[in-house]
């Protein structure tokens, strides 16, 4: 794995029109779509996490990199699926009931594709019912929960109860602006993400402790 | 030639006038303009307000092609007159301020001489009017009786320390006795001080004080007042009250040595939990609900509110912005006020910095940069080739800048502007470029996709109203330049200054216009921008720089 790739370079610099174009140079010289992302893609938005907790870049290179990211997704998930390639893992991801913000959630989402776990989204304004019904549904391990509006935190509680209450055993990640480490423990979700660029390393981590 | 018929015309005061009217196509609201006697058509004499009505005392007109008689209330600005009538002009109705432009606001419309308190010349004859925001507040004195400005103080919101944006005071005000204290913060901490101080400049004691009109967004209303602003922090995000209401200085504990408790204060209406009173207020200063083609309205403030109105109708969304460009979370930031860089002009090859400060204070003596210097610096940063297209000091550009102003900052680069700035430097930061980038976008994008969504086109919106406490010396091409205006022509925007505060100096001085704030409320529509489709993508999009 390497960060000099051409296509890794235009994630990490965020060049969506770039990475469209190299992802088709990669396809056009027989590399296959998994290695295209664990070998190009992954590398990229890993180095764009380190860099963020760095203070090399912020917030909107991260965004920028991860709408890239997106972009080179775009055209290779349907190839994965043909393939049938599965990452090792699947999680949940979505905004508690109360809140539509959802522009940090889907860069969490974007990080932990890049850290190659398939996400399922839920959008926002996710009810807990709703969080129960899908894990359930997808049999994730992993769950993530968003709040940016401080006043939504009393119902990323409720959702981590309503999921211990309906005796499911997925890991539990919170994050959000307002969101502490003490937060996360005093509701009892196994992880907490600071910001984007740990998210990933979060949610490895619970994954690999798992094993 | 039809035979002159005469209009008997009572005025307030009483004063009776008698006018010769000779042609009959004209409308009355023409006929009184041309006898020194204008009235308030600050819609432009389309009809659509009520600034110009008359009561119709004797004898009858025609309205729009129908006849209308005595007794009655018409707008003269569709009234036509072909016999003897007798009406009488109520005060309100009178232009007693004409639209005006200051170093502060402009506001667009002719308003009347009414005022919100009766005013005993040389009694308690002033009033005060207060923009309340979350992160900046001004209030500025009034002479009731002449209806003139004659002082003003700005301070930064005392609130601030329990959160720099409106989520994080509601949800501290969780807190009962955080509420109170947040109640304290923007009253006694902050208002009483500037009152006093506005005071102290105009030479006015504060016995004389009748009364003040506050404007704000709905959050900082309920916190002036001590109301829970819970319900303003989660879905459906439901205020607890929006219409205007009249408080007294002693229920919102605002103290001073002869100021009287029973003080009244008027609270500006509200439309939306997220559109508040500050946008009324902008609405009604800029007129801009009574254009005859497409206008905007753009407020930046910690949260950056937008305004379209397009065939009458009006639309809205506000954005989450932050108070970057209120120079608030910035390193070297500061408001709008004397002594602050107000505007810089960066040019590379060779490397050269033009800084102008408000009040021409020496640089030597500069406490900070403002939003408008930060707009420059972005501007001409990035046309100079020294920023990035995502805000970042590009390498081999950077390497060209003299040593002396190359800073590193908590691992990132930091542009050095001046020698001194009380402590240290004054400097631009990569870190403080990312807030602004970050504000820029959420604004940039909220106008984008309000007028995808009225489906108007940037070029067909004749003005563009740029509001925000930047004041008036905001240079608009660098706003253009940087997408906080995307798609605009300089032509089509002017720079209107805090429309907020002008809304309240409106209502203070005419007190009819809280009607028509009042009413804005079942005009406005509002849009969710987060539940807007390609919002995301265009927040995104307009990270970078062009």
């Amino acid at each position: 794995m390497s960060e000099e790739h051409p296509l890794t370079q235009a994630v990490i610099a965020g060049r969506r029109k770039d990475v469209a174009a190299l992802v088709q140079q990669c396809l056009d010289a027989g590399e296959k779509a998994k290695d295209i992302v664990e070998k190009r893609l992954l590398p990229g938005m890993m180095a764009v996490g380190e860099k963020f907790k760095r203070n090399e870049i912020f917030v909107p290179d991260m965004l920028i990199a991860g709408r890239a990211m997106k972009e080179a997704l775009l055209v290779l998930e349907p190839l994965l699926v043909a393939a049938d390639v599965k990452p090792e893992h699947r999680a949940l991801i979505g905004t508690v009931e109360g809140d539509l913000h959802d522009i940090g959630k889907n860069l969490v989402a974007m990080m932990w594709k890049g850290a190659n776990i398939e996400v399922v989204d839920l959008g926002v304004n996710v009810s807990s019912a709703k969080f129960v019904q899908a894990v359930n549904k997808y049999q994730p391990e992993l769950v993530g929960l968003s709040a940016l509006l401080t006043t939504t935190m009393p119902a990323m509680r409720d959702t981590v109860k309503a999921l211990r209450d309906a005796g499911l055993a997925v890991k539990v990640v919170i994050g959000g602006a307002p969101i502490t480490e003490g937060f996360a423990r005093d509701i009892g979700a196994d992880g907490y993400a600071p910001d984007a660029g740990s998210a990933a390393d979060v949610a490895v981590a619970i994954l690999q402790a798992k094993k | 030639m039809k035979p002159a018929v005469n209009v008997q015309v009572e005025l307030e005061s009483g004063a009776l006038r008698e006018i010769s009217v000779a042609r009959d196509d004209l409308l009355l609201a023409d006929i009184l303009a041309a006898h020194g006697m204008p009235l308030n058509t600050r819609c432009g004499q389309r009809g659509l307000c009520r600034g110009c009505e008359v009561l119709l005392r004797d004898g009858a007109m025609m309205i729009d092609g129908k006849v209308v008689v005595a007794p009655a209330t018409v707008q003269s600005c569709r009234a036509r007159i072909n016999e003897p009538v007798a009406i009488q002009i109520p005060g309100r109705s009178c232009v007693g301020h004409l639209p005006q432009a200051g170093e502060t606001f402009e506001i667009a419309v002719p308003y009347a001489h009414q005022p919100l308190f009766p005013a005993v010349a040389g009694g308690r004859d002033t009033g005060f009017a207060v923009d309340a925001g979350t992160t900046t507040v001004v209030l500025l004195l009034v002479d009731l009786v002449t209806g003139q400005v004659l002082s003003q103080a700005g301070a930064f919101n005392e609130q601030i320390r329990f959160g720099d944006n409106v989520i994080t005071r509601i949800e501290a005000a969780r807190k009962p006795e955080d509420l109170a204290a947040m109640q304290r913060a923007i009253v006694a901490e902050t208002i009483q001080p500037l009152l006093l101080l506005a005071c102290q400049r105009a030479g006015r004691p504060l016995e004389r004080i009748a009364g003040g009109a506050v404007a704000g967004n709905t959050t900082m209303l309920h916190l002036l007042i001590g109301e829970d602003p819970a319900p303003l922090g989660i879905l459906p995000f439901t205020p607890r009250f929006l219409k205007g209401r009249q408080v007294l200085a002693r229920d919102l504990d605002l103290a001073a040595a002869g100021l009287a408790p029973e003080t009244p204060v008027q609270l500006l209406p509200g439309i939306a939990a997220y559109i508040g009173a500050d946008i009324a207020a902008g609405i009604s200063a800029t007129g801009m609900a009574f254009a005859r083609s497409p206008s905007l309205l753009v407020d930046i403030g910690t949260n950056g509110e937008m305004v379209l109105q397009s065939g009458g109708k009006l639309t809205a969304c506000s954005t989450a912005a932050g108070p970057a460009f209120e120079g608030c979370g910035l390193c070297c930031g500061t408001r709008a006020r004397a002594g602050a860089v107000g505007g810089l002009r960066l040019s590379l090859h060779p490397f050269q910095l033009e800084i102008e400060t408000i009040g021409h204070v020496p640089l030597t003596r500069a406490n900070g940069l403002c939003g408008s210097a930060y707009v420059d610096f972005l501007a001409t940063g990035r046309s100079s080739g020294l920023l990035g297209a995502t805000g970042r000091f590009e390498t081999a550009a950077w390497e060209s800048v003299p040593v002396q102003n190359r800073l590193m900052d908590n691992g990132g680069k930091a542009l050095r502007l001046t020698d001194t700035c009380g402590a240290g430097a004054l400097r631009v930061r990569e870190a403080d470029v990312a807030l602004l980038l970050q504000a820029k976008a959420a604004i940039g994008a909220g106008i984008e996709i309000l007028l995808k969504t009225a489906g108007v086109r940037a070029v067909d919106v004749a003005r563009v109203n740029l509001a925000g406490g930047f004041g008036m010396h905001l240079n608009v091409a660098h706003a253009i330049a940087i997408g906080l205006l995307p798609g605009f022509r300089e032509e089509q925007v002017r720079v209107v200054g805090n429309t907020s505060l002008a809304g309240a100096l409106l209502a203070l001085v005419d007190r009819t216009m809280l009607d028509e704030m009042e009413n804005l409320r079942a005009q406005v529509k509002v849009i969710e921008l987060n539940l807007a489709d390609g919002f995301e993508n265009a927040y995104i999009e307009h990270l970078m720089l062009a």
